[in-house]
């Protein structure tokens, strides 16, 4: 792995009123090819902090930069994912894979073409012309995982994408997930609330505890790669887990839920 | 595949064959005007009240096919309706547009158009009549002025409640304001804007007959009235179930455009689209 730092943070601050301080004095730095799993609690800043990478929300002190560039707003280089799928309802399967094309003017044939690519890298042969409304949850995910892989962002910012989801098709779909992100270039950061994906995914995760949102701990996670779901029954694999959970505890003890 | 929209959301009626639905509609009509009927004849019911269902018909079929006298007055009724529909809503879907694009606009204008809506429309009907004169131009006015509401409330209301998610998807794919109106604004509004079109068809046509009431020559409306004055009750019925079928032909009309418009909101209608857009699909 490359050591090149694509994101860097010191000291990035963003408080939404001065008491309501979502995330605070976030110091770090993400390797080029490297996948990062963001952990923590409902309401702990973690998607806060993910806005901020993306450009979407402005922070309120320190410095935030990706590629050695102060982020000022949404960059092309960045794509995002949600937790909903977020596909037009009005528009099929691959003319929801086309919109990041057409938003650029760029709807060509090479454009439809690695949209078909796409759709059939995330299983979704044959579902091509569906609207979202004829497919399942698992299958609109899919879908708009194959519109991030369209927009050629190499920077995959992933707001618990798969958390709608049933633990069977989550666990296919992080499988899935890695095999597509499984490349160098593609630098990716995961916000789950679920420790065992966050470990089972990442190179490292970052834990987050709140009021206020601080990363407290970086740990990095050296399982052999490609990742198996049988990984996560081994010793090693729960001492992580016990790593993580100790780091919240330690920082949730007699706080207010 | 069944509809979305007609699958209902309490299932309290069994599926019957579509022989046995029809006898079932049948029968409970024969009843019902069968003893409206029996109640005239019977004397029960006094005919300058409620006249008998035949005379009713009787009329109804004079009026269409013997002197045909009701073909003039439905289509200036209609008209009527028709141009204020067309008028009141352009006026109510540009206030809208507007509203949704300007802050500014939206909050010192806009609260002019919710005062005019509280103000009973047909109140207003005799500064129409005085402004606009006798002739058709007042009755499309009221009716433009009846039906505005609905689609300017309606069209701001969904444009201006858009997915948050898919606003952040529409940011970071770098999309400018024009984009995010036509791609994602308009489509996500359009069953809410379309379901304010079907309210102002009612409007407009109750604008129109309301304002026949005041003053005019021609019109279901005041054909109803003329009737009604000289107490010819199967007259004034018969007049009224025209009205019905107008009111029946634009509802049918908004609901033809409604599932055209919104194909997304069907399993079938989504089935066809699909099925086009599959072979209207080419690489180049």
């Amino acid at each position: 792995m490359a050591d090149e730092v694509v994101i860097e943070a010191k000291g990035l601050t963003k408080a939404f009123t001065e008491t309501v301080i979502a995330v605070e004095d976030a110091i770090f730095q993400i390797p080029k090819g490297s996948f990062i799993s963001l952990v923590g609690p409902s309401g702990c800043g973690k998607s806060t902090l993910l806005r901020l990478i993306a450009g979407l929300i402005d922070k309120t002190d320190g410095n935030i930069s990706v590629r050695n560039a102060e982020v000022t707003g949404p960059r092309k280089d960045i794509g995002l994912m949600f937790q909903k799928a977020v596909l037009l309802e009005w528009r099929t399967a691959i003319e929801n894979v086309l919109l990041p094309n057409e938003i650029r003017g760029d709807v060509g044939p090479e454009a439809k073409q690695k949209a078909w690519d796409g759709l059939q890298l995330v299983g979704l042969k044959d579902f091509e012309f569906s609207f979202p409304r004829q497919l399942s949850g698992g299958m609109q995910q899919r879908v708009a995982l194959a519109r991030l892989l369209q927009t050629g962002a190499d920077i995959m910012l992933l707001d618990e994408p798969f958390g709608a989801l049933d633990e069977f098709t989550r666990e296919r779909l992080n499988v899935e997930l890695l095999r597509i992100v499984d490349d160098p270039e593609i630098t990716t950061i995961f916000v789950t609330h679920n420790i065992t994906e966050a470990i089972f995914l990442a190179d490292k995760v970052f834990v987050m505890t709140p009021r206020p949102g601080r990363i407290a701990a970086m740990i990095d996670i050296n399982l052999p790669k490609p990742r198996t779901i049988e990984m996560e029954t081994t010793p090693e694999f729960n001492a992580l887990i016990k790593e993580v959970r100790d780091v919240l505890s330690g920082h949730l003890d007699g706080a207010p839920l | 595949m069944s509809d979305v929209s007609s699958d209902g959301i309490l299932k309290g009626v069994k599926e019957l064959s579509l022989v046995h639905k029809l006898s079932m509609h049948l029968g409970v009509f024969v009843i019902l005007i069968g003893g409206w009927e029996l109640g005239s004849r019977l004397g029960y019911v006094n005919e300058l009240i409620m006249p008998p269902p035949t005379a009713i018909g009787y009329r109804l079929y004079e009026m269409f096919f013997i002197t045909g006298s009701i073909y003039w007055h439905y289509f200036v009724t209609m008209f009527e309706a028709v141009c204020g529909f067309i008028i009141g809503v352009s006026i109510g879907l540009s206030l809208a547009v507007t509203s949704a694009i300007s802050p500014v606009f939206r909050r010192y204008w806009a609260p002019y158009a919710v005062v005019f809506n509280v103000t009973p429309g047909i109140a207003v009907t005799p500064f129409i009549i005085a402004w606009f004169g006798f002739g058709w131009s007042s009755k499309i006015a009221l009716a433009a002025l009846v039906c505005f509401f609905p689609p300017f409330i309606n069209t701001l209301t969904g444009l201006l409640y858009i997915d948050k998610d898919a606003t952040e998807l529409f940011r970071s794919l770098g999309a400018n304001r024009k984009q995010y109106f036509w791609k994602l604004q308009i489509p996500s509004a359009l069953p809410i804007i379309i379901a304010g079109l079907k309210l102002a068809m009612t409007g407009a046509l109750i604008g129109a007959i309301v304002a026949e009431f005041f003053s005019a020559s021609e019109g279901v409306g005041i054909l109803m009235q003329r009737f009604a004055f000289r107490l010819n009750m199967d007259g004034s019925f018969a007049a009224l179930i025209v009205m019905s079928l107008m009111g029946l032909s634009l509802f049918t009309l908004m609901e033809y455009m409604d599932v055209k418009v919104l194909f997304w909101r069907r399993h079938s209608r989504m089935e066809e689209v699909s099925k086009k857009r599959k072979a209207k699909w080419s690489i180049n």
